[in-house]
């Protein structure tokens, strides 16, 4: 019986990391593409344009992150 | 990049044939492949018909693993006092993998120290190419530092070139096909080391600038419950920088052990090794040194 | 239950399906996009046809290599003599998630390079002088979006040759213990590379574009395009990690 516990908590940090790694995966770069977009259009605000995408990139990622901690929760704990 | 578009061919054509020939030397060809004259006729075959891939994956990434498995009888360098040394340390499941990750630290640290010495030794004089090459270096990185924290943070612009140097360094090891040249960035300990020391930097700085009362405050900065949520961005700042480049380099030294035990060809790994080792291995160091650079910049912009 | 041939047969069978299957469905919307916007600018610019043409087909070749790599599992799954008896569960549970790592792995990636090249093709229409900097700038971005589809086909190969053979004293639970950790990493890396493969097209399509309407600014979009692209790559490589671990960490 506790392999098949075992089993269920592997199976769910794979399903886990793998729908995990959408969401964040498309808004990163969608947001790259618009950082692109913007520095071509104001070249003079590129260092700020490159921060605000670098931060915002980070903030979105942190869901990617919880994704992640949790599979390898599942992986090493049970 | 600094590099010009002839240049970068002509780097690649030269590691492209350093490789080959290392390969030639060092008998990783002559492990698959048997080359050499029989009754007076060339030839080339292949040696190995089985191949474990699982075993040699193990052997590769895990060698203490492998040592237990195969009931082998661990020593380093042929002397059991020195591994008993190191089990002592660093536990018996550990003690053989820390040693060889120590030894690649050991010969970065070396190279770095020794270029270092090479060039403050002759910096007043004409100057050399390699110095000319590490000056466009600084002042490439010193302009990202300039444009992000402005003209009177430059003190922070040593830091950010030795941590891209040091990165670089250990990306470019894999490139040298000798058994036992590893990327220390294929240790989770390297990235995670030096992840968790440039966040303890940006918030040093933090401190430094906003005093550490509005430090504390900061925290708690939309709502005051929203603290534990703040606690928990903050590390996984550390956790995102470290991962992304041990997950980089890690999957970039799997594919070329599966590739290139698959194939048993020299070909098409060498392509490979060009791309995940000189492509993937420059683009991570300079990512992490460019948000390393970001996140001090969004302390002290506040 | 007794595993005969015919059940891994089965898991060989599905795998390629899957994989062929679903990989082609991108395939086929990448490259008509590219082939759409391709014609549109031929429209707008007929002089410039010579260079649209080269371009459009550079870009489906590279833009089609996930559908290969699929076609590559497939086939090896219906003739690499993976289905013996020995195998047993765990050659059963490989199989299956082998096909579904490159199928689902190759979604995004192939969806983001054709993006990527539609808009070159686009851009290169607006403005034809400036064609060999676009092709340039979309062949990395399209390279850094295949890397995912690298991964999964990595993972696809680790799946089909590392595995072990089952052996006869296992119990039943050991057997399904290893059985849904193969197909939990197949899960993983097969799922997590879709966003960023997608996510990374869309950076380099919007690179190419703006490329194409201010080259003077060409060093700065590259430069924002390869710090972006290798930070949305982040979440494949978590979903590369754990397929690892999956793989190598349980036993």
């Amino acid at each position: 019986m506790e392999y098949i516990a075992r089993a269920a908590a592997l199976l769910g940090a794979g399903i886990c990391m793998g729908i995990g790694a959408l969401g964040p995966g498309v808004g990163e770069g969608f947001v790259a593409g618009k950082a692109c977009e913007g520095i071509a259009r104001s070249p003079e605000n590129a260092s700020l344009i490159t921060r605000t995408m670098l931060v915002g990139q980070a903030v979105s990622e942190s869901t990617g992150i919880y994704s992640l901690v949790v599979a390898l929760l599942l992986i090493f704990s049970t | 990049m600094p590099a010009k578009k002839g240049g970068l061919k002509r780097i690649f054509i030269v590691v492209f044939f350093l490789e080959v020939i290392i390969l030639i030397i060092s008998g990783g060809l002559n492990r698959q492949l048997q080359i050499g004259f029989e009754e007076g006729r060339f030839f080339i075959r292949n040696v190995i018909h089985e191949y474990n891939l699982q075993e040699k994956i193990t052997e590769e990434f895990q060698p203490d693993r492998y040592l237990q498995e195969k009931g082998e009888k661990a020593e380093i360098y042929g002397s059991e006092k020195l591994y008993t040394l190191f089990s002592k340390i660093f536990s018996v499941n550990n003690a053989v993998s820390a040693f060889h990750l120590l030894r690649i630290l050991f010969i970065v640290n070396l190279a770095m120290l020794g270029l270092a010495w090479l060039i403050r030794r002759q910096i007043f004089k004409r100057p050399s190419k390699p110095q000319v090459l590490i000056e466009m270096l600084y002042t490439f990185f010193e302009d990202f530092v300039r444009d992000t924290l402005g003209k009177k943070n430059l003190r922070f612009t040593p830091y950010i070139v030795t941590l891209f140097l040091f990165i670089w360094t250990c990306n470019m090891i894999g490139l040298i096909p000798i058994p036992g040249m590893m990327e220390p960035t294929r240790n989770l300990n390297v990235p995670l080391g030096l992840g968790f020391m440039a966040v303890t930097l940006v918030h040093i700085t933090a401190i430094k600038h906003k005093g550490l009362i509005n430090w504390f405050k900061g925290f708690a900065e939309p709502l005051a419950f929203l603290a534990p949520l703040n606690i928990v961005g903050e590390l996984s700042k550390a956790i995102s920088i470290s991962f992304r480049l041990f997950g980089n380099i890690l999957g970039g030294a799997i594919i070329m052990l599966v590739v290139s035990s698959l194939v048993k060809f020299v070909m098409l790994p060498i392509g490979l090794n060009l791309f995940f080792g000189l492509f993937v291995g420059t683009i991570q160091a300079f990512v992490f040194t460019m948000l390393a650079l970001t996140y001090i910049g969004v302390e002290i912009a506040e | 239950m007794e595993i005969t041939r015919e059940i891994i047969q089965i898991a060989a069978y599905l795998g390629a399906g899957i994989s062929v299957s679903i990989a082609s469905v991108t395939s086929g919307i990448g490259v008509g996009y590219i082939a759409g916007e391709a014609s549109f600018a031929m429209m707008r610019q007929p002089r410039a046809g010579d260079q649209l043409f080269r371009n459009m087909f550079i870009s489906q070749a590279v833009t089609e290599t996930g559908g290969i790599f699929s076609l590559v599992i497939s086939l090896l799954l219906l003739f690499g003599g993976f289905d013996v008896v020995e195998g047993g569960w765990y050659r059963f549970a490989a199989m299956l998630a082998a096909g579904f790592a490159i199928g689902f792995g190759s979604i995004g990636p192939v969806l983001g390079s054709g993006y990527t090249g539609g808009q070159a093709c686009k851009a290169i229409g607006r403005m034809p002088k400036f064609s060999n900097a676009i092709l340039g700038n979309m062949l990395i971005g399209q390279a850094l979006a295949q890397t995912s589809s690298i991964f999964a086909l990595v993972i696809a190969l680790l799946l089909l040759y590392s595995t072990p053979l089952q052996p006869a004293s296992a119990s039943w639970g050991q057997v399904i213990l290893k059985t849904l950790s193969l197909l939990a990493a197949g899960i993983s890396i097969g799922l997590g590379t879709m966003g960023p493969g997608t996510g990374i097209g869309y950076v380099a399509g919007r690179a190419s574009e703006m490329i194409g309407r201010h080259p003077a600014e060409r060093p700065n979009i590259m430069r924002t395009m390869f710090l972006g692209a290798a930070v949305s790559e982040s979440t494949a490589i978590y979903s590369l990690v754990i397929s690892f671990l999956l793989l190598f960490a349980i036993h």
